[in-house]
């Protein structure tokens, strides 16, 4: 069966590059590159291979910001079809972003599931799945490692601490998805310089009454340790042990 | 106030439990076979959901409870856990303050404290949030006085249907509350390798734990040993990290340690600027030595 897909993307800042200030633990956010979430690409990946495997489309929706055009370019050279733009994200708040792409969603009609990362590696919340399926009205697969389609029904397979399970459900599906589930591809050439010319469509959200938290401190942890560096294997066995021993007293 | 804690496993509830009952009445929700862990925490009632529980029946039954008749509704972490709690967030339209470890109640509102940009800052808030969920292990559970009653509940059949289900070899081992843990990463290269590495664990009466990549993608480790912001949260005396290169992820999971021992090949990995004592080299050299000298 053919599936309409939509695929939901997040751009973040590169939390990698990422400093914070040594002083006041504030994070350097000025300057930082942005890039496609991590489970994000894993995200697109999931849904480019059911598409590669079952015939349908990919779409892609992104709630961010006008920055946004060049993460969507690099999912469309992922094999994402079409891609929209929300503009109007104003950081974290999983019940406004909820209902932003749930009425995209509906508004594209006929959608057969939902893939996104179950969590995402920025902000690390895990709302959106369950959100989503309560909004749209979908069956929630949560936290896959695989996903198949047969007859109109999903199945996923996922890990949990005690066991692993492959559960299915009747589309439409939201599923999400966790990192171990694929190796996101990096696309030639040809297809970047391809997506490139490619059309975005491109929309505001509408003003959305929520609340969100205050905030009180937002800076690293302090780490008070030592940072002892041995290059002299010797020298630093010789240390670590007695380290080792004076604990196990 | 009124309270209700949700938790697939019992003893999850114990800990959020000890926390609030001073504040006021707190429920507990569990899966049938897992109140018993949870009796003795100073809950006013605990349900006990009967069937098999997926994200929309435990939700369903959780309405039927009634969620309104509470002030906060705490859910522990996991899962199905935050399946749930995005349902509720859906339902309730309150703020949801997700993954906290830490929390004060402040009046009518909640001071948090959670993990932002991957780890990299702790983020402080204060809101009016109704639904929060809470890391496992955050607070240590007391037990009081008295027995909870129980109350029964049915869970509807899921429109989610289970076609297999694979136990888990589980080796019963909890690294939470080991005093030392001998961690490795991705750079012990293969699972034979830890057949070298097992000396030290001896040496130091601990416990062996890993990075998420040794747990889950290798699965050189059974994931119940996995260290990180997705794994377990460990607070040893003593914690050695062998050929894990320390990305954020991993640090948010055992930043709590005392003493913080690294070994790596590479001077620059950003494990050594959270470790108090660092040796630069092959760990497979470094091992055989420590064990050796823990020897004399
Ligand atoms: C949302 C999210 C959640 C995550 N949660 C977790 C989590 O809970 N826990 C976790 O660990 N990770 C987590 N990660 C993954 C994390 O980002 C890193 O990918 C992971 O921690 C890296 O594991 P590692 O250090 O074992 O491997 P690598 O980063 O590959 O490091 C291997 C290290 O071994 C060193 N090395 C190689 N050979 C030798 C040798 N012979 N002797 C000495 N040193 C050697 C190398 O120099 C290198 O530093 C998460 C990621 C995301 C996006």
């Amino acid at each position: 069966m053919a599936i309409n897909i939509v695929v939901l993307i997040k751009q973040i800042v590169d939390i990698d590059q990422l400093k914070t200030d040594p002083n006041s633990g504030e994070p350097l956010i000025q300057n930082i590159p942005l890039r496609i979430e991590n489970l994000s690409k894993n995200s697109i990946e999931a849904a480019v291979q059911l598409k590669e495997k079952n015939g349908g489309k990919v779409t892609g929706i992104i709630f961010g910001t006008e920055k946004a055009n060049s993460a969507m370019k690099e999912a469309y050279a992922m094999g994402v079809d079409e891609g929209f733009i929300i503009t109007g994200y104003k950081g974290n708040n999983p019940a406004y972003t909820a209902s932003i792409i749930s009425n995209k969603i509906k508004e594209l009609g006929n959608v057969d599931c939902v893939i996104l990362g179950n969590q995402s590696a920025d902000s690390y919340t895990g709302l959106l799945p369950g959100l989503l399926s309560t909004e749209l009205n979908m069956n929630l697969l949560g936290n896959a490692v695989s996903i198949s389609e047969e007859g109109g029904r999903f199945k996923i397979k996922r890990v949990l601490d005690e066991k692993d399970e492959i559960i299915s459900a009747e589309k439409p599906c939201v599923i999400s998805v966790t990192q171990e589930i694929n190796q996101p591809r990096l696309p030639p050439v040809l297809q970047i310089m391809a997506a490139g010319r490619k059309p975005i469509n491109a929309s505001a959200a509408g003003a959305g009454n929520f609340e969100t938290p205050k905030i009180v401190s937002n800076i690293a942890p302090k780490s008070d340790r030592k940072r002892q560096l041995f290059e002299d294997m010797d020298k630093g066995v010789a240390e670590v042990a007695k380290a080792i021993r004076g604990e196990m007293k | 106030m009124k309270f209700l804690i949700f938790s697939e496993d019992g003893s999850n509830i114990c800990g959020i439990a000890t926390k609030l009952r001073d504040n006021g009445e707190v429920y507990g929700v569990t899966i049938e076979g897992e109140e018993s862990k949870c009796l003795q925490y100073g809950l006013k009632e605990v349900y006990a959901l009967k069937g098999r529980p997926m994200g929309d029946n435990c939700f369903k039954a959780l309405n039927k409870i009634d969620l309104t008749n509470f002030d906060r509704i705490f859910i522990s972490s996991s899962p199905l856990g935050r399946d749930i709690a995005g349902m509720i967030a859906s339902s309730i339209r309150s703020i949801v303050i997700t993954e906290a470890f830490d929390f004060h109640l402040e009046g009518e509102n909640i001071r948090t404290k959670r993990f932002f940009f991957g780890g990299k800052t702790i983020l402080e808030e204060e809101s009016s949030a109704k639904v929060i969920t809470v890391q496992p292990g955050s607070f240590e559970p007391e037990k009081v006085d008295g027995n909870t009653p129980v109350t029964m509940a049915d869970l509807e059949v899921s429109s989610i249907t289970l076609d297999q289900e694979v136990e888990k070899e589980r080796s019963g081992t909890d690294i939470e509350s080991a005093p030392i843990l001998v961690s490795i990463g991705r750079g012990i290269g293969k699972k034979e390798a830890i057949d070298q590495i097992m000396p030290l664990v001896e040496a130091v009466h601990g416990e062996l734990s890993g990075s998420r990549p040794v747990c889950l993608d290798y699965k050189w480790l059974t994931e119940e040993r996995q260290v990180g912001l997705s794994g377990k949260k460990v607070k040893p005396r003593v914690y050695i990290a062998l050929g894990i290169s320390g990305q954020i992820q991993h640090i948010a999971g055992m930043r709590g340690s005392k003493t913080v021992i690294a070994v790596n090949k590479d001077k620059d990995a950003p494990i050594f600027q959270e470790c108090d004592y660092g040796i630069v080299g092959d760990l497979f050299q470094v091992v055989p030595k420590l064990v050796s000298a823990l020897k004399q």
